[in-house]
Protein backbone atom coordinates (compact mmCIF):
# COMPACT_ATOMS: atom_id res chain seq x y z
CA UNK A 1 0.00 0.00 0.00
CA UNK A 2 2.91 2.22 1.15
CA UNK A 3 4.99 1.68 -1.88
CA UNK A 4 2.13 1.76 -3.78
CA UNK A 5 1.20 5.41 -2.49
CA UNK A 6 4.75 6.62 -2.97
CA UNK A 7 4.96 5.47 -6.90
CA UNK A 8 1.81 7.37 -7.40
CA UNK A 9 3.26 10.84 -5.82
CA UNK A 10 5.97 10.14 -7.89
CA UNK A 11 4.22 9.63 -11.02
CA UNK A 12 1.89 12.92 -9.76
CA UNK A 13 5.02 15.08 -9.06
CA UNK A 14 6.97 14.00 -12.31
CA UNK A 15 4.25 14.77 -14.29
CA UNK A 16 3.50 18.56 -12.08
CA UNK A 17 7.14 19.17 -12.77
CA UNK A 18 6.89 18.58 -16.61
CA UNK A 19 3.95 20.46 -16.96
CA UNK A 20 5.93 22.84 -14.53
CA UNK A 21 8.78 23.04 -17.04
CA UNK A 22 6.77 23.78 -19.82
CA UNK A 23 4.92 26.84 -18.85
CA UNK A 24 7.49 28.40 -16.34
CA UNK A 25 10.08 28.04 -19.42
CA UNK A 26 9.03 31.01 -21.72
CA UNK A 27 8.83 33.08 -19.10
CA UNK A 28 12.46 32.39 -17.68
CA UNK A 29 13.72 32.46 -21.01
CA UNK A 30 11.49 36.05 -21.27
CA UNK A 31 13.89 37.24 -18.44
CA UNK A 32 16.97 35.84 -18.76
CA UNK A 33 16.89 36.79 -22.35
CA UNK A 34 16.01 40.71 -21.76
CA UNK A 35 19.34 41.15 -19.59
CA UNK A 36 21.87 39.85 -22.03
CA UNK A 37 22.86 41.14 -25.06
CA UNK A 38 22.39 40.12 -28.62
CA UNK A 39 25.51 38.33 -29.02
CA UNK A 40 24.70 36.37 -26.17
CA UNK A 41 21.19 35.24 -26.87
CA UNK A 42 20.64 31.12 -27.22
CA UNK A 43 23.86 30.97 -24.84
CA UNK A 44 24.61 30.77 -21.15
CA UNK A 45 26.19 33.40 -19.95
CA UNK A 46 27.15 34.84 -16.24
CA UNK A 47 25.27 37.52 -14.18
CA UNK A 48 28.76 39.39 -14.81
CA UNK A 49 27.93 39.90 -18.55
CA UNK A 50 23.82 41.07 -18.30
CA UNK A 51 23.21 44.96 -19.17
CA UNK A 52 19.63 46.40 -18.48
CA UNK A 53 20.49 48.64 -21.47
CA UNK A 54 17.94 46.95 -23.35
CA UNK A 55 15.00 48.21 -20.67
CA UNK A 56 17.43 51.88 -20.62
CA UNK A 57 16.28 52.74 -24.47
CA UNK A 58 12.43 52.23 -23.85
CA UNK A 59 12.81 55.21 -21.55
CA UNK A 60 15.57 57.19 -23.36
CA UNK A 61 14.11 56.36 -26.91
CA UNK A 62 11.48 59.11 -27.96
CA UNK A 63 9.76 56.98 -30.83
CA UNK A 64 9.56 54.10 -28.77
CA UNK A 65 8.45 55.98 -25.55
CA UNK A 66 7.09 53.43 -22.92
CA UNK A 67 6.06 55.57 -19.93
CA UNK A 68 3.60 57.33 -22.42
CA UNK A 69 1.96 54.09 -23.30
CA UNK A 70 2.09 53.29 -19.95
CA UNK A 71 0.39 56.14 -19.16
CA UNK A 72 -2.23 55.83 -22.20
CA UNK A 73 -3.06 52.26 -20.70
CA UNK A 74 -3.41 53.36 -17.25
CA UNK A 75 -5.60 55.90 -18.28
CA UNK A 76 -7.82 54.01 -20.69
CA UNK A 77 -8.20 50.86 -17.95
CA UNK A 78 -8.96 53.68 -15.28
CA UNK A 79 -11.38 54.74 -17.37
CA UNK A 80 -13.21 52.08 -18.28
CA UNK A 81 -13.20 50.80 -14.91
CA UNK A 82 -15.06 53.98 -13.48
CA UNK A 83 -17.65 53.56 -15.54
CA UNK A 84 -18.57 50.30 -14.80
CA UNK A 85 -18.13 50.97 -11.07
CA UNK A 86 -20.97 53.81 -11.67
CA UNK A 87 -23.45 52.51 -14.86
CA UNK A 88 -23.58 48.55 -13.99
CA UNK A 89 -24.57 48.43 -11.10
CA UNK A 90 -27.06 50.71 -10.98
CA UNK A 91 -28.67 49.39 -13.97
CA UNK A 92 -27.85 45.77 -11.87
CA UNK A 93 -30.01 46.97 -9.19
CA UNK A 94 -33.12 48.59 -10.95
CA UNK A 95 -33.58 45.20 -12.51
CA UNK A 96 -32.67 43.79 -9.32
CA UNK A 97 -34.69 45.18 -6.62
CA UNK A 98 -36.84 47.91 -8.47
CA UNK A 99 -40.69 47.34 -10.31
CA UNK A 100 -41.22 49.38 -13.46
CA UNK A 101 -42.28 49.25 -16.47
CA UNK A 102 -39.78 48.35 -19.68
CA UNK A 103 -37.79 46.43 -16.96
CA UNK A 104 -38.43 42.95 -18.49
CA UNK A 105 -37.13 44.55 -21.88
CA UNK A 106 -34.23 45.94 -20.65
CA UNK A 107 -33.22 42.76 -19.07
CA UNK A 108 -34.17 41.03 -22.10
CA UNK A 109 -31.49 43.56 -24.24
CA UNK A 110 -28.81 42.87 -21.38
CA UNK A 111 -29.26 39.00 -21.82
CA UNK A 112 -29.33 39.18 -25.34
CA UNK A 113 -26.46 41.44 -25.75
CA UNK A 114 -23.98 39.39 -23.53
CA UNK A 115 -23.97 36.52 -26.49
CA UNK A 116 -22.71 38.71 -29.33
CA UNK A 117 -18.78 39.06 -29.92
CA UNK A 118 -17.82 42.35 -29.88
CA UNK A 119 -16.37 41.35 -33.70
CA UNK A 120 -20.15 41.51 -34.57
CA UNK A 121 -20.13 44.98 -34.12
CA UNK A 122 -16.29 46.37 -35.07
CA UNK A 123 -16.97 47.49 -38.36
CA UNK A 124 -19.47 50.05 -37.62
CA UNK A 125 -18.10 50.94 -34.34
CA UNK A 126 -15.49 51.69 -36.24
CA UNK A 127 -17.22 53.81 -38.95
CA UNK A 128 -18.97 56.01 -36.45
CA UNK A 129 -15.62 56.59 -34.20
CA UNK A 130 -13.95 58.08 -37.63
CA UNK A 131 -17.41 59.85 -38.81
CA UNK A 132 -17.23 61.69 -35.57
CA UNK A 133 -13.68 62.70 -35.47
CA UNK A 134 -12.96 60.24 -32.52
CA UNK A 135 -9.71 57.83 -33.87
CA UNK A 136 -6.89 58.25 -32.08
CA UNK A 137 -8.40 59.84 -29.18
CA UNK A 138 -9.45 58.41 -25.70
CA UNK A 139 -13.17 58.95 -26.34
CA UNK A 140 -12.82 55.80 -28.66
CA UNK A 141 -11.08 53.74 -26.24
CA UNK A 142 -13.16 54.55 -23.13
CA UNK A 143 -17.35 56.05 -24.19
CA UNK A 144 -18.20 52.79 -25.75
CA UNK A 145 -17.23 50.52 -22.83
CA UNK A 146 -18.37 52.17 -20.12
CA UNK A 147 -20.91 49.48 -19.04
CA UNK A 148 -20.51 45.86 -20.04
CA UNK A 149 -23.44 43.51 -19.84
CA UNK A 150 -22.34 40.49 -18.49
CA UNK A 151 -20.82 42.50 -15.20
CA UNK A 152 -24.50 44.53 -15.18
CA UNK A 153 -26.00 40.68 -14.76
CA UNK A 154 -23.23 39.40 -12.37
CA UNK A 155 -24.51 42.44 -9.95
CA UNK A 156 -27.78 41.35 -10.82
CA UNK A 157 -27.45 38.25 -9.76
CA UNK A 158 -25.89 39.64 -6.56
CA UNK A 159 -28.21 42.68 -5.61
CA UNK A 160 -31.48 39.94 -5.42
CA UNK A 161 -29.89 37.70 -2.56
CA UNK A 162 -29.88 41.36 -0.83
CA UNK A 163 -32.56 41.63 1.75
CA UNK A 164 -35.34 43.43 0.80
CA UNK A 165 -36.02 44.68 4.05
CA UNK A 166 -32.67 46.45 4.18
CA UNK A 167 -33.85 48.58 1.65
CA UNK A 168 -37.28 49.32 3.56
CA UNK A 169 -35.72 49.95 7.02
CA UNK A 170 -33.23 52.23 5.21
CA UNK A 171 -37.14 53.98 3.57
CA UNK A 172 -38.02 53.94 7.73
CA UNK A 173 -34.70 55.94 8.13
CA UNK A 174 -35.96 58.71 5.74
CA UNK A 175 -33.53 57.45 2.87
CA UNK A 176 -35.73 56.94 -0.34
CA UNK A 177 -34.81 54.06 -2.65
CA UNK A 178 -32.14 56.30 -4.80
CA UNK A 179 -30.64 57.14 -1.37
CA UNK A 180 -30.76 53.17 -0.20
CA UNK A 181 -29.00 52.25 -3.16
CA UNK A 182 -26.11 54.83 -2.80
CA UNK A 183 -25.97 54.61 0.81
CA UNK A 184 -26.87 50.91 2.22
CA UNK A 185 -26.79 48.88 -0.80
CA UNK A 186 -23.61 50.05 -3.20
CA UNK A 187 -21.65 49.68 -0.06
CA UNK A 188 -22.75 46.39 0.51
CA UNK A 189 -21.81 44.97 -3.06
CA UNK A 190 -18.24 45.62 -2.24
CA UNK A 191 -16.82 42.09 -2.58
CA UNK A 192 -18.77 41.85 -6.13
CA UNK A 193 -17.78 45.13 -7.09
CA UNK A 194 -14.05 44.28 -6.59
CA UNK A 195 -14.45 41.31 -8.81
CA UNK A 196 -15.97 43.00 -11.44
CA UNK A 197 -13.30 45.55 -11.36
CA UNK A 198 -10.73 43.01 -11.49
CA UNK A 199 -12.20 41.48 -14.76
CA UNK A 200 -12.65 43.81 -16.31
CA UNK A 201 -8.72 45.68 -15.58
CA UNK A 202 -7.05 42.50 -16.92
CA UNK A 203 -9.55 42.57 -20.03
CA UNK A 204 -8.83 45.95 -20.85
CA UNK A 205 -5.45 46.61 -19.97
CA UNK A 206 -4.63 43.53 -22.42
CA UNK A 207 -6.90 44.23 -24.80
CA UNK A 208 -5.38 44.46 -28.78
CA UNK A 209 -8.12 44.43 -31.04
CA UNK A 210 -10.19 47.36 -30.14
CA UNK A 211 -6.99 49.79 -29.35
CA UNK A 212 -5.18 48.74 -32.37
CA UNK A 213 -8.25 49.34 -34.42
CA UNK A 214 -9.38 52.47 -32.93
CA UNK A 215 -6.09 54.24 -32.12
CA UNK A 216 -3.39 53.40 -34.33
CA UNK A 217 -1.62 56.64 -33.98
CA UNK A 218 2.25 55.89 -31.66
CA UNK A 219 1.17 58.56 -29.77
CA UNK A 220 -2.03 56.80 -28.33
CA UNK A 221 -0.53 53.55 -28.15
CA UNK A 222 -1.23 51.40 -25.56
CA UNK A 223 1.29 48.96 -24.64
CA UNK A 224 0.10 45.85 -25.89
CA UNK A 225 0.01 47.55 -29.19
CA UNK A 226 3.55 49.38 -28.30
CA UNK A 227 4.92 45.80 -27.92
CA UNK A 228 3.35 44.55 -31.17
CA UNK A 229 5.16 47.43 -33.31
CA UNK A 230 8.22 47.48 -31.33
CA UNK A 231 7.91 43.46 -31.93
CA UNK A 232 7.67 44.12 -36.15
CA UNK A 233 10.43 46.60 -36.18
CA UNK A 234 13.48 44.71 -33.93
CA UNK A 235 12.37 41.22 -34.94
CA UNK A 236 15.82 40.42 -34.93
CA UNK A 237 16.32 41.90 -31.57
CA UNK A 238 14.99 39.49 -28.85
CA UNK A 239 16.55 40.87 -26.07
CA UNK A 240 15.16 44.15 -26.80
CA UNK A 241 12.29 42.74 -27.70
CA UNK A 242 12.22 40.60 -24.28
CA UNK A 243 12.46 43.26 -22.34
CA UNK A 244 9.14 45.20 -24.26
CA UNK A 245 7.65 41.99 -22.87
CA UNK A 246 8.78 41.96 -19.18
CA UNK A 247 8.16 45.54 -19.22
CA UNK A 248 4.90 45.58 -20.65
CA UNK A 249 3.78 42.53 -18.73
CA UNK A 250 4.96 43.55 -15.34
CA UNK A 251 2.39 45.81 -14.33
CA UNK A 252 -0.62 42.83 -14.73
CA UNK A 253 1.40 40.58 -13.10
CA UNK A 254 2.12 42.86 -10.18
CA UNK A 255 -1.91 43.40 -9.88
CA UNK A 256 -2.65 39.58 -10.39
CA UNK A 257 -0.02 38.59 -7.80
CA UNK A 258 -1.82 41.52 -5.25
CA UNK A 259 -5.66 40.49 -6.28
CA UNK A 260 -5.25 36.93 -6.93
CA UNK A 261 -7.67 35.19 -4.58
CA UNK A 262 -10.12 37.63 -6.27
CA UNK A 263 -9.75 36.90 -9.35
CA UNK A 264 -9.33 32.99 -9.10
CA UNK A 265 -12.45 33.57 -7.14
CA UNK A 266 -14.24 35.71 -9.63
CA UNK A 267 -13.30 33.31 -12.55
CA UNK A 268 -14.63 30.38 -10.75
CA UNK A 269 -17.86 31.85 -9.49
CA UNK A 270 -18.85 33.12 -13.43
CA UNK A 271 -17.92 29.47 -14.59
CA UNK A 272 -20.29 27.72 -11.93
CA UNK A 273 -22.82 29.87 -12.85
CA UNK A 274 -22.49 29.50 -16.42
CA UNK B 1 -45.53 48.57 16.96
CA UNK B 2 -44.99 48.74 12.25
CA UNK B 3 -47.46 50.79 12.48
CA UNK B 4 -45.71 53.52 14.83
CA UNK B 5 -42.72 53.15 12.90
CA UNK B 6 -44.26 54.17 9.67
CA UNK B 7 -46.06 56.82 11.43
CA UNK B 8 -42.53 57.80 12.44
CA UNK B 9 -41.10 57.95 9.16
CA UNK B 10 -43.85 60.02 7.83
CA UNK B 11 -43.58 62.47 10.08
CA UNK B 12 -40.12 62.61 9.24
CA UNK B 13 -40.99 62.55 5.31
CA UNK B 14 -43.32 65.71 6.42
CA UNK B 15 -40.49 67.51 7.73
CA UNK B 16 -38.82 67.99 4.40
CA UNK B 17 -41.80 69.37 2.50
CA UNK B 18 -39.94 71.53 0.69
CA UNK B 19 -38.65 68.76 -1.71
CA UNK B 20 -41.39 66.24 -1.62
CA UNK B 21 -41.42 66.16 -5.16
CA UNK B 22 -38.35 65.40 -5.71
CA UNK B 23 -38.10 62.95 -3.19
CA UNK B 24 -41.17 61.06 -3.95
CA UNK B 25 -39.36 60.65 -7.33
CA UNK B 26 -36.58 59.31 -5.64
CA UNK B 27 -38.58 56.88 -4.41
CA UNK B 28 -40.66 55.98 -7.21
CA UNK B 29 -39.70 52.76 -8.52
CA UNK B 30 -40.53 53.99 -12.15
CA UNK B 31 -38.65 56.88 -12.06
CA UNK B 32 -35.60 55.53 -10.18
CA UNK B 33 -35.70 52.47 -12.47
CA UNK B 34 -35.34 54.34 -15.75
CA UNK B 35 -33.10 57.02 -14.35
CA UNK B 36 -30.93 53.89 -12.97
CA UNK B 37 -31.02 52.06 -16.50
CA UNK B 38 -30.92 55.61 -18.78
CA UNK B 39 -26.95 55.68 -18.62
CA UNK B 40 -26.74 52.14 -19.82
CA UNK B 41 -29.52 52.40 -22.17
CA UNK B 42 -28.26 55.90 -23.71
CA UNK B 43 -24.58 53.49 -24.66
CA UNK B 44 -26.30 50.73 -25.46
CA UNK B 45 -28.20 51.95 -28.42
CA UNK B 46 -25.14 54.08 -29.80
CA UNK B 47 -22.16 51.86 -28.96
CA UNK B 48 -24.09 48.14 -29.59
CA UNK B 49 -27.80 48.47 -31.27
CA UNK B 50 -27.03 50.92 -33.62
CA UNK B 51 -23.30 49.47 -35.20
CA UNK B 52 -25.42 45.86 -34.61
CA UNK B 53 -28.06 46.96 -37.11
CA UNK B 54 -25.61 48.82 -39.12
CA UNK B 55 -23.88 45.29 -39.84
CA UNK B 56 -26.83 43.93 -40.94
CA UNK B 57 -28.20 46.75 -43.60
CA UNK B 58 -24.49 47.73 -44.42
CA UNK B 59 -24.59 43.82 -45.71
CA UNK B 60 -26.66 44.56 -48.18
CA UNK B 61 -24.73 47.18 -49.91
CA UNK B 62 -21.97 48.33 -51.95
CA UNK B 63 -20.34 50.65 -49.19
CA UNK B 64 -16.75 51.87 -49.12
CA UNK B 65 -15.54 53.82 -46.42
CA UNK B 66 -14.67 57.18 -48.82
CA UNK B 67 -18.15 57.28 -50.11
CA UNK B 68 -20.14 55.66 -47.37
CA UNK B 69 -22.57 58.56 -48.71
CA UNK B 70 -23.23 56.98 -52.01
CA UNK B 71 -23.78 53.41 -50.70
CA UNK B 72 -26.50 51.66 -52.82
CA UNK B 73 -28.36 48.68 -51.85
CA UNK B 74 -27.03 45.58 -53.81
CA UNK B 75 -29.45 43.09 -52.29
CA UNK B 76 -27.38 39.56 -51.56
CA UNK B 77 -24.75 40.28 -53.98
CA UNK B 78 -21.75 40.48 -50.88
CA UNK B 79 -23.10 37.43 -49.54
CA UNK B 80 -23.00 35.81 -53.07
CA UNK B 81 -19.41 37.53 -53.80
CA UNK B 82 -18.27 35.93 -50.33
CA UNK B 83 -19.27 32.26 -50.86
CA UNK B 84 -18.29 32.32 -54.32
CA UNK B 85 -14.84 33.15 -52.71
CA UNK B 86 -12.83 30.02 -52.37
CA UNK B 87 -10.48 32.18 -49.61
CA UNK B 88 -13.44 32.51 -47.73
CA UNK B 89 -13.91 29.08 -47.36
CA UNK B 90 -10.04 28.69 -46.62
CA UNK B 91 -10.85 31.03 -43.39
CA UNK B 92 -13.91 28.84 -42.54
CA UNK B 93 -11.40 25.44 -42.63
CA UNK B 94 -8.72 27.43 -40.74
CA UNK B 95 -11.44 28.07 -38.31
CA UNK B 96 -12.72 25.26 -37.41
CA UNK B 97 -8.99 23.45 -37.63
CA UNK B 98 -8.44 25.52 -34.64
CA UNK B 99 -11.19 24.83 -32.80
CA UNK B 100 -10.85 21.14 -33.40
CA UNK B 101 -7.14 21.23 -32.51
CA UNK B 102 -7.06 23.23 -29.81
CA UNK B 103 -10.62 22.46 -27.40
CA UNK B 104 -10.16 19.25 -26.88
CA UNK B 105 -6.41 19.58 -25.85
CA UNK B 106 -7.18 22.81 -23.58
CA UNK B 107 -9.92 20.82 -22.14
CA UNK B 108 -8.06 17.97 -21.26
CA UNK B 109 -5.14 19.26 -19.96
CA UNK B 110 -6.86 21.95 -17.86
CA UNK B 111 -8.57 18.60 -16.32
CA UNK B 112 -5.05 16.85 -15.72
CA UNK B 113 -3.82 19.82 -14.35
CA UNK B 114 -6.69 20.75 -12.20
CA UNK B 115 -6.61 17.02 -10.74
CA UNK B 116 -2.96 17.48 -10.11
CA UNK B 117 -3.05 20.49 -8.52
CA UNK B 118 -6.21 19.22 -6.44
CA UNK B 119 -4.38 17.13 -4.34
CA UNK B 120 -1.96 17.17 -1.47
CA UNK B 121 0.98 18.42 -2.76
CA UNK B 122 3.70 20.45 -1.55
CA UNK B 123 3.79 23.74 -3.61
CA UNK B 124 0.45 22.78 -5.37
CA UNK B 125 -0.49 26.53 -5.05
CA UNK B 126 3.08 28.04 -6.53
CA UNK B 127 1.80 25.32 -9.61
CA UNK B 128 -1.55 26.60 -10.01
CA UNK B 129 -0.12 30.36 -10.17
CA UNK B 130 2.48 28.89 -12.85
CA UNK B 131 -0.36 27.49 -15.58
CA UNK B 132 -3.06 30.51 -14.67
CA UNK B 133 -0.62 33.07 -15.75
CA UNK B 134 -0.58 33.23 -19.72
CA UNK B 135 -4.22 33.39 -18.83
CA UNK B 136 -3.89 36.91 -17.64
CA UNK B 137 -1.27 37.49 -19.70
CA UNK B 138 -2.27 39.36 -23.31
CA UNK B 139 -2.11 38.00 -25.89
CA UNK B 140 0.60 39.83 -27.76
CA UNK B 141 3.10 38.96 -25.11
CA UNK B 142 2.56 35.49 -25.14
CA UNK B 143 2.54 35.51 -29.13
CA UNK B 144 5.46 37.55 -29.28
CA UNK B 145 7.69 35.43 -26.66
CA UNK B 146 6.61 32.03 -28.41
CA UNK B 147 8.16 33.60 -32.04
CA UNK B 148 10.86 34.49 -30.62
CA UNK B 149 11.29 30.68 -28.93
CA UNK B 150 10.82 29.08 -32.69
CA UNK B 151 13.11 31.53 -34.12
CA UNK B 152 16.33 29.50 -36.16
CA UNK B 153 18.74 28.40 -33.92
CA UNK B 154 17.11 28.24 -30.43
CA UNK B 155 16.56 25.68 -28.07
CA UNK B 156 13.36 24.68 -28.87
CA UNK B 157 13.70 24.45 -32.62
CA UNK B 158 16.83 22.41 -31.78
CA UNK B 159 14.55 19.80 -29.54
CA UNK B 160 11.59 19.58 -31.97
CA UNK B 161 14.44 19.11 -35.19
CA UNK B 162 15.40 16.47 -33.10
CA UNK B 163 12.09 15.20 -32.95
CA UNK B 164 11.77 14.38 -36.48
CA UNK B 165 10.01 17.95 -37.29
CA UNK B 166 11.95 19.87 -40.30
CA UNK B 167 14.09 22.66 -39.02
CA UNK B 168 11.54 25.30 -39.52
CA UNK B 169 9.98 28.71 -38.05
CA UNK B 170 7.02 27.60 -36.93
CA UNK B 171 5.11 31.06 -37.37
CA UNK B 172 6.50 31.83 -40.74
CA UNK B 173 6.17 28.51 -42.00
CA UNK B 174 2.37 27.66 -44.05
CA UNK B 175 2.48 24.06 -42.75
CA UNK B 176 3.34 24.99 -39.26
CA UNK B 177 1.52 28.32 -38.68
CA UNK B 178 -1.87 27.36 -37.87
CA UNK B 179 -0.90 24.65 -35.36
CA UNK B 180 1.65 27.72 -33.74
CA UNK B 181 -1.48 29.49 -32.73
CA UNK B 182 -3.31 26.74 -31.62
CA UNK B 183 -0.52 26.16 -29.30
CA UNK B 184 -0.58 29.56 -28.57
CA UNK B 185 -4.49 28.75 -27.61
CA UNK B 186 -3.92 26.11 -26.09
CA UNK B 187 -1.30 27.33 -23.65
CA UNK B 188 -3.10 30.70 -22.77
CA UNK B 189 -6.68 28.75 -22.24
CA UNK B 190 -5.75 25.69 -20.50
CA UNK B 191 -5.11 27.51 -17.36
CA UNK B 192 -8.45 29.27 -16.99
CA UNK B 193 -10.10 25.41 -17.68
CA UNK B 194 -7.99 24.53 -15.10
CA UNK B 195 -9.59 27.13 -12.48
CA UNK B 196 -13.10 25.87 -13.14
CA UNK B 197 -12.32 22.32 -13.29
CA UNK B 198 -11.00 23.27 -9.95
CA UNK B 199 -13.73 24.84 -8.18
CA UNK B 200 -15.96 21.67 -9.37
CA UNK B 201 -13.65 18.96 -8.44
CA UNK B 202 -13.57 20.34 -4.72
CA UNK B 203 -17.57 19.85 -4.64
CA UNK B 204 -17.06 16.17 -5.31
CA UNK B 205 -18.12 14.61 -2.38
CA UNK B 206 -14.62 12.79 -0.74
CA UNK B 207 -16.71 10.01 0.47
CA UNK B 208 -17.57 8.84 -3.31
CA UNK B 209 -13.76 8.39 -4.02
CA UNK B 210 -13.48 6.58 -0.44
CA UNK B 211 -16.74 4.35 -1.50
CA UNK B 212 -14.77 3.63 -4.26
CA UNK B 213 -11.46 2.55 -2.83
CA UNK B 214 -13.45 0.20 -0.21
CA UNK B 215 -14.82 -1.07 -3.62
CA UNK B 216 -10.90 -1.84 -4.70
CA UNK B 217 -11.47 0.81 -7.99
CA UNK B 218 -8.22 1.98 -9.48
CA UNK B 219 -7.33 5.66 -9.64
CA UNK B 220 -8.49 5.42 -13.20
CA UNK B 221 -11.97 3.81 -12.53
CA UNK B 222 -12.71 6.56 -10.06
CA UNK B 223 -11.26 9.15 -12.36
CA UNK B 224 -13.55 7.48 -15.10
CA UNK B 225 -16.63 6.74 -13.18
CA UNK B 226 -16.79 9.59 -10.21
CA UNK B 227 -14.53 12.50 -11.55
CA UNK B 228 -15.32 12.67 -15.25
CA UNK B 229 -19.74 12.22 -14.96
CA UNK B 230 -19.25 14.83 -11.76
CA UNK B 231 -17.63 16.99 -13.95
CA UNK B 232 -19.56 16.80 -16.76
CA UNK B 233 -21.84 20.19 -16.84
CA UNK B 234 -18.20 22.06 -16.36
CA UNK B 235 -16.93 20.21 -18.95
CA UNK B 236 -20.17 21.85 -21.13
CA UNK B 237 -19.03 25.28 -19.73
CA UNK B 238 -15.58 25.01 -20.42
CA UNK B 239 -15.89 23.38 -24.08
CA UNK B 240 -18.34 26.04 -24.83
CA UNK B 241 -16.58 28.74 -23.83
CA UNK B 242 -13.57 27.63 -25.71
CA UNK B 243 -14.90 26.85 -28.70
CA UNK B 244 -16.55 30.79 -29.05
CA UNK B 245 -12.87 31.74 -27.99
CA UNK B 246 -11.29 29.76 -30.73
CA UNK B 247 -13.65 31.71 -33.49
CA UNK B 248 -13.25 34.66 -32.48
CA UNK B 249 -8.46 34.36 -32.14
CA UNK B 250 -7.33 37.42 -33.73
CA UNK B 251 -4.76 39.13 -31.70
CA UNK B 252 -2.18 35.89 -32.26
CA UNK B 253 -2.64 35.50 -35.87
CA UNK B 254 -2.52 39.48 -35.62
CA UNK B 255 1.00 39.30 -34.20
CA UNK B 256 2.05 36.66 -35.89
CA UNK B 257 1.25 38.71 -39.45
CA UNK B 258 4.30 40.67 -39.23
CA UNK B 259 4.82 42.31 -42.93
CA UNK B 260 2.12 40.72 -44.62
CA UNK B 261 -1.23 40.72 -44.59
CA UNK B 262 -3.48 38.98 -42.21
CA UNK B 263 -3.15 35.51 -42.34
CA UNK B 264 0.02 35.40 -43.05
CA UNK B 265 2.12 33.48 -43.92
CA UNK B 266 0.52 33.10 -47.31
CA UNK B 267 -3.18 33.16 -45.94
CA UNK B 268 -2.06 30.12 -43.91
CA UNK B 269 -3.43 31.66 -40.50
CA UNK B 270 -6.31 33.21 -42.23
CA UNK B 271 -9.69 32.70 -40.32
CA UNK B 272 -13.63 34.24 -40.18
CA UNK B 273 -12.16 36.76 -38.21
CA UNK B 274 -9.29 37.70 -40.48
CA UNK B 275 -11.25 37.95 -43.38
CA UNK B 276 -13.53 40.16 -42.23
CA UNK B 277 -10.89 42.33 -40.45
CA UNK B 278 -9.14 42.48 -43.75
CA UNK B 279 -12.09 43.28 -45.83
CA UNK B 280 -13.70 45.57 -43.92
CA UNK B 281 -11.20 47.00 -41.72
CA UNK B 282 -8.09 47.45 -43.95
CA UNK B 283 -9.32 47.50 -47.40
CA UNK B 284 -12.61 49.68 -46.17
CA UNK B 285 -15.12 47.29 -47.86
CA UNK B 286 -17.86 48.31 -45.27
CA UNK B 287 -20.24 46.38 -47.09
CA UNK B 288 -18.49 43.14 -48.37
CA UNK B 289 -16.54 43.17 -44.74
CA UNK B 290 -20.07 43.56 -42.91
CA UNK B 291 -21.56 40.52 -44.71
CA UNK B 292 -18.80 38.57 -43.79
CA UNK B 293 -19.04 39.49 -39.71
CA UNK B 294 -22.83 38.41 -40.67
CA UNK B 295 -21.80 34.67 -42.05
CA UNK B 296 -19.19 34.67 -38.97
CA UNK B 297 -22.39 35.56 -36.40
CA UNK B 298 -24.68 32.51 -37.94
CA UNK B 299 -21.42 30.38 -38.08
CA UNK B 300 -21.17 31.12 -33.91
CA UNK B 301 -24.82 30.67 -33.17
CA UNK B 302 -24.90 27.35 -35.27
CA UNK B 303 -21.97 25.87 -33.33
CA UNK B 304 -23.66 27.21 -30.18
CA UNK B 305 -26.93 25.59 -30.94
CA UNK B 306 -25.52 22.19 -32.19
CA UNK B 307 -23.24 21.93 -28.78
CA UNK B 308 -26.46 22.65 -27.23
CA UNK B 309 -28.30 20.00 -28.83
CA UNK B 310 -25.34 17.71 -28.60
CA UNK B 311 -25.07 17.42 -25.08
CA UNK B 312 -28.79 17.50 -24.02
CA UNK B 313 -29.24 14.83 -25.78
CA UNK B 314 -26.69 12.89 -24.31
CA UNK B 315 -27.31 14.11 -20.79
Amino acid sequence: MNAKKSIQLLGNYSLLTILGFVFALPFLYTLYTSFITMRDVNTFTWITNWTVDNYKLFFTNEAYNVPKWLMNTVIMTGIVILGNLIINPMAGFALAKLDFKGKKLIYWIVVASMMVPYHMILIPVYVNVAQIGWLNTFYALTVPFLYQCLYIFMLRQFFISVPTEFIEAARLDGLTKMGAFWRIVYPLAKSSLITMSILAFAGTWNSYLIPSTLANDPEKYVLVVGLNSVKDMFFENTPLIMAGVVLSTLPILIFFFLFQRQYIEGISSSGVKG
Amino acid sequence: MAAYGNENAEMRLNNGKKQSWLRSLADSDLAVGWLFTLPFLVLWAWWFFYPFLQSFIRSFQDANFASLGDAKFIGLQNYVQILNDSEFYRAVIHSLQIVVIAVPLQTILGLIMAILVNQKLKGKGMFRTLFFIPYITSQIAITTVFMMLFKQGTFVTEFFTFFGFDNATWFADTRYALLFVAILFIFQQAGFSMIVYLSALQEVPKDLYEAGQMDGASKWAQFRYITVPYVKPITFFVVSVATILGFQIYDQIAAISRYGALGSPAGATSTVVTYFYQHGIRYMEIGYGSAAVVLFFFIIMIITFLQKKLLDDKG
